[in-house]
C-alpha cells in the first residue's frame, strides 16, 4: 500500500466524461421498448464484446447503464434495446434519430466467446433480458460455423411483449438455430407454448458435456432456471450468467453494484456459476 | 532518530509558522463537544489534543460533494472541471485516519485510478499527533497504534506539558525548518491502553466472518438499526457515492454531482422498476461489516476498519461494531473447526 502512494503522478485517465453519439436509428418494438442505434463518432466501432454494457448520459436528466443488444460483429454502430422504466427512459423514448447521447464504455467483462468455441450454446433469454443475449445470439449466427447448435430458450409475460418479431420469426426459419418460446400468459391470437421458461428445458436433447448456457433474465428467474439445467445434469462449469445491479460509475469505485465481495461492474456482468453460486446475494 | 520537544505554549507559534508558507488543515472545536477538521487561520484556534474529529480528513481528498461535469444544455455538450491539487499540510492527524487514507489511496489507485481523488491528495503531507484512547477507539486491535508515524512527515506524541516530535521525512525537515525545536532525549511516556478490543487477528477475523453470515446478530442489529447510514458517513473507509444532476432553472446548464453514499441506505441498491438487492436492514449491516473485516480484507490481508471508534460514537441507536464483531468471535469459537 505503501508504494501506491508513490504512484500518483501516472496521470489516470478520465472516468466520467461521456463521449457524445448520435441516435441513427429507432426502432419501437412493443408499447415499452425501443431498440436505438447509436453511432460514434467518426463511425468508430465501440469495440465490445456481448454481454457488456454502456453508461449512458442525457445530460439535465442523468446517466444509466444499458447493456449492448448489437454483436460486434455487426460494425460501424451499436444498438441499446430499452425498456421505459424511469425518468431517464422515459425521456430517451422521446428521442427522434440525429438526437446526441452521451456514452461511456464498453464496462464489464462481457462473454468470454473463446470458451463457447465448438460448443452448442444454449441460450436461456427471460423477458429483457433477450436484449443483451441478442448480441451473442447474432455474435454465434455471423460466425456460425465456430460454434455447435444453436438452441435459443425465450420466455416473455405475454405475446404482446416478444422483442424483434421479426428475428425471432428468423430464427424460427433458420434451420441450423433451434428456437423455443414460451408465454406465461398468452392473449386469444397466441397459438404457442404457455407456461414459465423452465417448462422449455426438460424436453431439449442436449449433449451435455459440449453444452454451454447463457442464462439472462428477471432476478427470480436465475435461480429456477439454475435448478432446471442442474437438473438435465449440466455442470455448473458450463452455465454463465449475466447479472443486473445498480452500476452507477461503471469503473469499480461507487459500490452500488457489489454483490457480496464482487463488483459486477468490473467482474461481471458475466458470471461463471461456479464463481458466484457460493455468493448468496447473486442469484 | 533526533526528538524535539514543542511546549503547548508555542504551539499557536508552530501553526503560525505553517500557514505563513502553506495551506494547513487541522482540528478545531465544534459546538462544545466535537471536532472537526478545518482549513486553520487562525493559529490559536487549532487544537491537538482531541478524541476524534467528526470526519476524517478524507472529506479533502473525496470531497462529500464535488462536481465531476459542468454540462451545457444548449450545446449537448459537457466538460471536466479542473481539481487543484491539494498540496496542503494536515496537522493534528491520528495514526488511524492516516491509516484510513493509505486503504483510500488504494480503493482509487486499483482497478481504473481515479484523477478527482489522486490530484487532490497529491502533495499532501502529514503531521501526526497521538491521542489517549477513549471508550470508542480500538484502533491498536486493527493493528494502528496511537503512535504509529506511518506517512507521517512530523508526529508530535503528547508529553507533560507538550509534544515530543518526530521528524522521519525530509519533508517534515522542509515543514519545521527556520522554527526553533528544543532537542529532546527523555523516553518517550509509556503507551496509553485501549479498553475496546476485537479479539481476533484479521487472519482469523475472515474465517469467523466467513461462518457469521446467518448468525442472528444481523438481525438482532437491524431490529435497532433506523438505516439512516450515519455509520456510513462518519467512517473513514467508505468511499460509496451516488451521482446526481443538477440543473439551472432556466434549463440551459447544470452539474453533474457525486455526493457521499451509504449501503446502509434503503435505496443504496435500488435499480429500475424498483428491485432492491440488499432490501432488509439485517443485509446492509452484514454488508457493512464484511466490507470492513471480510471482502476487500480477504484480498489485501488488512482490515477495512481502523477502529476509529466514530460508526459506534455516531450512533442513535447505540450499534457497537466492536460488540458485533466480538459476538461473532465468541460464537464462532464454540465451533473450534471453523478456526482451526
Amino acid at each position: 500500500m505503501e508504494q501506491q502512494i508513490q504512484q500518483f503522478g501516472a496521470g489516470p485517465r478520465e472516468l466520467y466524461l461521456p463521449e457524445m453519439a448520435v441516435i441513427t436509428e429507432v426502432r419501437r418494438l412493443t408499447e415499452l421498448e425501443t431498440l436505438y442505434t447509436v453511432e460514434l463518432p467518426g463511425g468508430r466501432d465501440l469495440g465490445h464484446k456481448p454481454g457488456q454494457f454502456v453508461e449512458v448520459s442525457l445530460y439535465g436528466i442523468g446517466e444509466a447503464p444499458f447493456s449492448i443488444s448489437s454483436s460486434p460483429t455487426r460494425r460501424g454502430s451499436f444498438e441499446l434495446g430499452i425498456r421505459r422504466v424511469g425518468m431517464l427512459t422515459d425521456v430517451l423514448a422521446g428521442y427522434a434519430p440525429g438526437r446526441k447521447i452521451g456514452i461511456r464504455g464498453p464496462f464489464g467483462n462481457g462473454i468470454d466467446v473463446s470458451k463457447f468455441t465448438g460448443k452448442d450454446v444454449l441460450i436461456i433469454a427471460g423477458g429483457i433480458g433477450l436484449v443483451p443475449m441478442r448480441s451473442l445470439i447474432n455474435y454465434v449466427l455471423d460466425r456460425r460455423d465456430e460454434f455447435g447448435r444453436l438452441i435459443i430458450c425465450y420466455g416473455s409475460r405475454s405475446d404482446s411483449e416478444l422483442l424483434f418479431p421479426d428475428e425471432l420469426a428468423a430464427w424460427e426459419k433458420d434451420p441450423r438455430t433451434e428456437y423455443h418460446v414460451t408465454v406465461d400468459r398468452g392473449t386469444e391470437a397466441w397459438t404457442g407454448r404457455t407456461g414459465v421458461i423452465t417448462t422449455l428445458l426438460p424436453g431439449l436433447a442436449l449433449d451435455l458435456p459440449n453444452t454451454v448456457a447463457c442464462i439472462c433474465g428477471p432476478p427470480v428467474m436465475y435461480r429456477f432456471v439454475v435448478m432446471a439445467l442442474r437438473g438435465r445434469g449440466l455442470p455448473d462449469q458450463n452455465v454463465y450468467m449475466s447479472l443486473e445491479r445498480r452500476m452507477k460509475c461503471g469503473v469499480g469505485k461507487c459500490g452500488h453494484c457489489q454483490i457480496n465481495n464482487t463488483y459486477v461492474c468490473q467482474d461481471g456482468p458475466v458470471y461463471n456459476l461456479p464463481d458466484i453460486a457460493k455468493l448468496r446475494e447473486a442469484l | 532518530m533526533a526528538q524535539y520537544f514543542l511546549e503547548q505554549a508555542r504551539v499557536a507559534d508552530f501553526v503560525a509558522h505553517l500557514l505563513a508558507s502553506n495551506t494547513v488543515y487541522a482540528p478545531h472545536r465544534k459546538g462544545s463537544r466535537s471536532y472537526a477538521f478545518a482549513k486553520a487561520d487562525d493559529p490559536a484556534a487549532v487544537v491537538l489534543d482531541y478524541p476524534r474529529t467528526l470526519s476524517s480528513v478524507k472529506k479533502f481528498f473525496l470531497p462529500p460533494r464535488e462536481v465531476l461535469l459542468n454540462f451545457d444544455l444548449t450545446l449537448d455538450a459537457a466538460s471536466v472541471p479542473p481539481v487543484e491539487p491539494g498540496n496542503a499540510v494536515f496537522l493534528g492527524v491520528h495514526s488511524y485516519d492516516l491509516a484510513a487514507v493509505r486503504r483510500l489511496d488504494f480503493n482509487f489507485t486499483t482497478g481504473n485510478p481515479e484523477r478527482n481523488y489522486l490530484a487532490r491528495r497529491d502533495g499532501a503531507r502529514f503531521i501526526g499527533v497521538s491521542y489517549v484512547p477513549d471508550k470508542f477507539h480500538f484502533a491498536g486491535s486493527v493493528g494502528i497504534d496511537p503512535y504509529d508515524m506511518t506517512g507521517c512527515d512530523m508526529f508530535l506524541t503528547k508529553h507533560a506539558d507538550g509534544w515530543i516530535v518526530d521528524i522521519p521525512t525530509g519533508e517534515g525537515s522542509e515543514l519545521a525548518a527556520g522554527f526553533k525545536l528544543e532537542a529532546h532525549d527523555e523516553p518517550k511516556p509509556p503507551r496509553a491502553h485501549f479498553t475496546q478490543h476485537v479479539f481476533v487477528p484479521q487472519a482469523r477475523l475472515g474465517k469467523v466472518m466467513e461462518a457469521s453470515y446467518d448468525h442472528p446478530v444481523w438481525n438482532e442489529t437491524a431490529d435497532a438499526c433506523l438505516g439512516c447510514g450515519t455509520c456510513n458517513l462518519v467512517c473513514p473507509t467508505c468511499y460509496c457515492f451516488n451521482v446526481q444532476e443538477n440543473v439551472d432553472i432556466a434549463c440551459t446548464s447544470g452539474q453533474r454531482e457525486r455526493s457521499w453514499d451509504g449501503c446502509m441506505l434503503r435505496g443504496f441498491t435500488e435499480v429500475a422498476g424498483g428491485e432492491f438487492f440488499r432490501e432488509k436492514v439485517a443485509a446492509r449491516q452484514r454488508h457493512r461489516v464484511y466490507r470492513k473485516f471480510k471482502y476487500i480484507s480477504d484480498v489485501t490481508g488488512q482490515p477495512w476498519c481502523v477502529g476509529c471508534g466514530r460508526c459506534t460514537a455516531s450512533c442513535t441507536a447505540k450499534i457497537s461494531i466492536v460488540e458485533i464483531v466480538n459476538r461473532l468471535i465468541r460464537d464462532s469459537e464454540r465451533d473450534e473447526s471453523i478456526l482451526t
